[in-house]
């Protein structure tokens, strides 16, 4: 009898198991399984994430909760290891409406931006450093619906570097159209004479050169803080060219003192080059062009201290300054010298403005020389300029009543496309 | 108080005080302040080159390729030398051969291979700021100044709220003030009447954003003169030895025997 009770209990016990396991397993089934998971390189970048993809199920909402696992050696051993062997790191935690393709912020002619699938992109530099080109990594996604838990097969990805950017292409595009318009530009101003509006600035160059030679002082030439892979130091280099012919022409001392060595060094072969086509080469000397230090206040310091000493004639100060503007400038105005400045520093043209007597703003400095020289080729470049503005105007407002038509329409796809062209991602 | 920090505020004071005796005028300790920030300066970027540039970007990885390859070559190399990290690489190579070849120009009988290196540097910066400007200056402003008039309220309409009404007078003053503004830019355009009036209304929009800048800037200016200012002050107390104030006296009596010299010497 006792053993019929016995017996009567394990097996209402094994029924009550079978039960609750399967209701257990029937939850679990509840939440269906991932489809179409897959893990690939992050397309246009330099290698270092991975991008994950799966179909968006009918269950996927705001309740339900996505955990994306990443793991370097799941795969290596003979069979998947278990979860601590592994070392999975959970590296991303969202709700299961979030993070579609639509929401990777890369532009139209580059990514499908579908609101149909998740894309969740998994920067694995954060996570593991360093990422050798053509490593491969493991990935699983967990599914949280209250108690209920689902994983998904692991899928692993191999990530590298790319060659190209797509979500570029319209800065391509520009600058192909850009250059377009200067080919033209320069191309039809071989033809006939441009206009040139007048840049007070430059015209008092001659001025201030002719002001050195009559008072017998040197005349100071700065091309800014930054080296060659700046425009404004490209730019300040040219202009140093033309300054040069003239000073060469007149006899005048010319001082150049360097913050960069590499901009010296173009300097230097600018300034022979311009004391030969002036035909001055006997005037030429190696230490016109001289380098004092890459700090930028010890560079100050001394520059400061040599025109107070020399007080020149003239002083340029062309290209990109930065806190020295004022520091540089003050000083040469106290000396009394005739100061142009020219930058593209538009935080240091103030300072310019106010200690100096003539300034070059922004794109005046890049026009500057193609105004002293008047070479029909140089002119033309500034027609191209000219067109690029055009451009850029047309653009701005047109785009402007295209958003806000947009806007108000609720024309996503225009908002989307004007956003993305306009985008230097 | 440690010593080094003692020797520390009266070098910080002191070379603080010369530099701003160039205020005054110039002289000798305003030129010794002056040298000796020069000499510093190129110093400390020269031993910044070697430990953080030659050393770890060039040396290493080419030397740790060279020992791996010989140890693979002739063994007992490796019983000498032990290359310290990785295989190593010989491509940092071709830019350390671009880098020496700028200094040929010391000697002017080769100094011709110098012009392969500035080509090279020349050609690189202008090809990567020529991108990154269209990028950064161009499309990245036009990006910025594009933006919708009117706004949407909750209902769908346009909404003509107070915030509202004020965000569509700031996109409309935004993309007018950058159009005005370019048309002041033009060069290859003579300016008419009408287009005069417009390019005056770019330069009044110009003159806002410089005012604006300049008060930034002075602003950022002066909390720097804070900092020299605090840290003479700081340095003033006994724990200092009074370095501040002895300083000073001492940069004030030069100034009296210094100048007081000149103006007898001088006819």
């Amino acid at each position: 009898m006792k053993n019929g009770k016995i017996a009567a209990a394990v097996l209402a016990a094994i029924f009550f198991a079978s039960v609750s396991g399967a209701s257990a397993e029937k939850k679990k089934i509840e939440i269906p399984p991932l489809e179409g998971l897959t893990a690939r390189d992050m397309p246009y970048d330099m290698g270092a994430a991975a991008l994950l993809e799966w179909k968006i199920r009918d269950c996927d909402n705001q309740d339900m909760t996505y955990r994306i696992f990443v793991s370097s050696l799941a795969g290596t051993g003979p069979a998947l290891r278990s979860f601590t062997e592994a070392g999975w790191i959970k590296v991303d935690e969202f709700k299961g409406n979030e993070r579609l393709a639509k929401d990777i912020e890369l532009p139209f002619w580059a990514w499908n931006a579908s609101k149909n699938i998740h894309a969740v992109k998994v920067s694995l530099d954060n996570f593991f450093g360093k990422i050798q080109d053509g490593s491969v990594y493991y990935f699983k996604v967990m599914t949280l619906r209250g108690k209920q838990i689902s994983e998904s097969p692991v899928v692993p990805g191999a990530v590298k570097g790319n060659w190209f950017n797509l979500s570029r292409f319209n800065n391509l595009f520009y600058v192909i159209l850009i250059s377009m318009a200067f080919f033209w530009a320069v191309t039809h101003a071989k033809k006939g004479n441009l206009f040139i509006r007048r840049i007070t600035g430059l015209d008092a160059v001659e001025e201030a050169i002719g002001r050195a030679t009559e008072m017998g002082k040197p005349v100071y030439y700065l091309t800014g803080r930054l080296g060659m892979g700046s425009m404004s130091t490209i730019a300040a280099t040219f202009i140093l060219g033309e300054i040069s012919k003239r000073i060469a022409t007149y006899d005048t001392q010319l001082k150049v003192p360097h913050t960069e060595p590499v901009t010296m060094t173009v300097c230097q072969e600018i300034v022979k080059q311009a004391y030969s086509e002036a035909g001055r080469q006997d005037a030429y000397r190696e230490d016109i062009n001289f380098y004092v230090t890459d700090d930028q206040f010890a560079y100050t310091a001394a520059v400061d201290g040599m025109m107070t000493r020399e007080k020149p004639a003239a002083c340029f100060y062309m290209g990109y300054y930065y806190a020295e503007s004022l520091l540089l400038t003050e000083i040469g105005s106290h000396t009394g010298a005739i100061q142009i400045a020219g930058t593209d520093a538009e935080h240091q043209l103030p300072f310019f403005f106010i200690t100096c007597d003539y300034t070059l703003i922004g794109e005046e400095l890049y026009a500057a020389g193609a105004y002293l020289s008047k070479d029909p080729v140089l002119v033309g470049t500034l027609r191209g300029q000219d067109i690029g503005k055009v451009f850029a105007m047309a653009v701005i407002l047109l785009g402007a009543i295209g958003l806000t038509l947009a806007h108000v329409r609720g024309w996503d796809g225009l908002t989307r496309v004007i956003g993305n062209l306009f985008n230097s991602f | 108080m440690d010593f080094t920090a003692i020797l520390g505020a009266w070098i910080a004071v002191g070379l603080t005080l010369f530099i701003l005796s160039f205020l005054y005028r110039d002289n000798p300790l305003f030129k010794i302040a002056e040298n000796l920030y020069i000499g510093i300066a190129i110093g400390y970027i020269f031993s910044i080159t070697i430990y953080n540039v030659w050393i770890p970007k060039i040396y290493q990885p080419v030397s740790n390729r060279v020992f791996t390859s010989l140890s693979n070559w002739v063994p007992w190399v490796s019983k000498f030398v032990t290359p310290a990290g990785d295989a190593g690489s010989l491509t940092p190579l071709f830019p350390a051969i671009i880098g020496i070849s700028l200094l040929t120009r010391i000697f002017p009988k080769i100094s011709w291979i110098s012009r392969y290196g500035f080509a090279f540097i020349v050609g690189y910066g202008a090809g990567l700021a020529i991108p990154a400007t269209v990028a950064t200056m161009f499309i990245a402003q036009i990006e910025g100044t594009i933006q919708p008039v009117f706004k949407l309220a909750s209902g769908g309409a346009i909404d003509l709220s107070g915030p509202a009404l004020w965000t569509s007078f700031s996109a409309i003053l935004l993309c007018l003030g950058v159009i005005v503004t370019l048309f002041y830019f033009f060069f290859s355009l003579e300016h008419g009447k009408i287009s005069k009036k417009v390019t005056k209304i770019g330069i009044y929009f110009l003159m806002v954003y410089f005012g604006a800048a300049f008060g930034t800037t002075v602003m950022g200016r002066f909390a720097l003169l804070y900092g020299r200012f605090f840290d003479l002050y700081t340095y003033r107390t006994s724990g200092y030895y009074h370095a501040t104030p002895i300083l000073i006296l001492l940069v004030l009596i030069f100034f009296f025997v210094y100048f007081g010299k000149s103006r007898k010497t001088s006819p």
